[in-house]
C-alpha cells in the first residue's frame, strides 16, 4: 500500500519535473562524502581537502532531501568568495545553479547559469540545466496562469451571483 | 497534456559508461542521443541521459548514466554502478594509457562497485576516425575482451560508425538475459530508476 502511494507521488513528480535530465543523488552517497570531508580533515592537503567538499557540496545539491540541496547551496555560496581558480569557480557556480534549480529557485538558477555559459558557451551539463531551468519557468508560468484564470473565474462568478441577488 | 506522461515501454534498463577523462563517454552518448557530435568540457560529477529506443521487437527506455572519468569524482561515480544492467567501458584508441587503465582501474571498479552479478559488459574502442593516430589494435581490445567476459566494439563518435550498434548489442545481450529482464520489466522500473537494486541486500554484496 505504502509503495503503491509512493509510486503515485513519484509520477507526480515526474510528470512535474517533465522527465528530469539532471542526476539525482541518494542520501547514502551525502553520508560516504561528509565522511570523506571528515577523514580529509584530520591533516590532509588542502587540495585534497577542496576536492572531497567539492564531491560533498556535488552530492548536496543532487540530493533528493531539500534540507541536503540547502546546505549545498549555503556551502556553495560561502566557498564562492573564497575560490580564484577559474575552473573551479565555473564548477561552483554550475553547482549553485542545480541547488537553485532543485530548490525552485529558478531566477537565480538561470542567471548562474547564464554565467557558466557565458565562461563556457559548449558546456555540455550547463546547456541541458539552462533548458530544464526555462522548462520549468513555462510550466510555472502555465500553471500561474491557471490560477489566474481560476482566480478571475471566481471573482466574476462571485459578481455575477451578488448582483443576482441584488436584483 | 505533455510527452513525458505519455511513455508506455516494456523494460527500462540502466546503462553505465565508465573509462578514463577525455576518451568521449559524454560524446558517445550525445552521438547516440542526438546524432550530433561535439568536443566537451570534462563532465562534473554524472550525467545522465534518457533516450527510448525499440530493439529486438521492444520497447525501451534506456537511463544511461555517464560518469566523469576524472580521479577526483571517483569516489562520487562508484555510487551509480549500482543496479546497472549494463556498463560500457570506454577507451581512446589513440591512448594507450586509457586501455591498460581499464584492467588496472575500471575493471576493479566493476567488481567492487556493481550489485548485478550478471550484468552486461561492453568494451567501446573510441576515436577510430584518428586511424593514423591509433596505438592499440583491434586485436588487442578483442583479447581484452575475450579475457574479461564482454562484448566488443570499435567506434567513432564523432562520424558516428558505429555508434548506435554498440548500444544495441548491449541491449540485445541484456534482453538476452532473463536476470536482467525481470529487473528491468516494468513492475521494477521505479527503483531502477531510483539506482537501487530490487533487492536491498545486494548493496553489500560482491561479485
Amino acid at each position: 500500500m505504502e509503495a503503491s502511494i509512493g509510486k503515485f507521488f513519484e509520477s507526480v513528480g515526474t510528470f512535474f519535473s517533465g522527465g528530469d535530465s539532471i542526476p539525482w543523488c541518494d542520501s547514502d552517497i551525502v553520508v560516504g562524502c561528509e565522511r570523506e570531508v571528515a577523514e580529509a580533515e584530520k591533516g590532509s592537503s588542502d587540495e585534497l581537502k577542496s576536492e572531497c567538499l567539492l564531491r560533498l557540496s556535488w552530492a548536496l545539491v543532487h540530493s533528493k532531501r531539500s534540507e541536503d540541496v540547502q546546505r549545498g547551496i549555503a556551502m556553495l555560496e560561502a566557498s564562492l568568495p573564497r575560490t580564484s581558480d577559474p575552473l573551479q569557480m565555473r564548477e561552483k557556480m554550475y553547482l549553485l545553479a542545480v541547488g537553485y534549480y532543485r530548490s525552485a529557485d529558478y531566477p537565480r538558477s538561470r542567471q548562474l547559469v547564464d554565467r557558466c555559459l557565458e565562461i563556457a558557451p559548449e558546456w555540455r551539463q550547463a546547456i541541458t540545466l539552462k533548458k530544464s531551468v526555462e522548462d520549468r519557468i513555462k510550466k510555472d508560468g502555465v500553471i500561474g496562469i491557471g490560477i489566474a484564470a481560476t482566480a478571475v473565474g471566481l471573482l466574476a462568478g462571485g459578481l455575477a451571483a451578488a448582483l443576482a441577488r441584488k436584483k | 497534456m505533455d510527452s513525458s506522461s505519455g511513455s508506455e515501454f516494456d523494460y527500462l534498463f540502466k546503462l553505465l559508461m565508465i573509462g578514463d577523462s577525455g576518451v568521449g563517454k559524454s560524446s558517445l552518448l550525445l552521438s547516440f542521443t542526438s546524432d550530433s557530435f561535439e568536443e566537451l568540457s570534462p563532465t562534473i560529477g554524472v550525467d545522465f541521459k534518457v533516450k527510448q529506443v525499440t530493439i529486438g521487437g521492444k520497447k525501451l527506455k534506456l537511463a544511461i548514466w555517464d560518469t566523469a572519468g576524472q580521479e577526483r569524482f571517483r569516489t562520487l561515480t562508484s555510487s551509480y554502478y549500482r543496479g546497472a544492467q549494463g556498463i560500457i567501458m570506454v577507451y581512446d584508441v589513440t591512448r594507450r594509457e586509457t586501455f591498460t587503465n581499464l584492467s588496472d582501474i575500471w575493471a576493479k571498479e566493476i567488481d567492487l562497485y556493481s550489485t548485478n552479478q550478471d550484468c552486461i559488459k561492453m568494451l567501446v574502442g573510441n576515436k577510430v576516425d584518428k586511424e593514423n593516430e591509433r596505438v592499440v589494435t583491434k586485436k588487442e581490445g578483442i583479447d581484452f575482451a575475450r579475457e574479461y567476459g564482454c562484448l566488443f566494439i570499435e567506434c567513432s563518435a564523432k562520424t558516428r560508425v558505429n555508434v548506435e550498434q554498440c548500444f544495441e548489442e548491449l541491449v540485445l545481450k541484456i534482453l538476452d538475459t532473463p536476470s536482467l529482464t525481470a529487473e528491468g520489466s516494468t513492475t521494477v522500473k521505479r527503483n531502477i530508476f531510483k539506482q537501487k537494486p530490487p533487492t536491498d541486500e545486494a548493496t553489500s554484496g560482491c561479485c
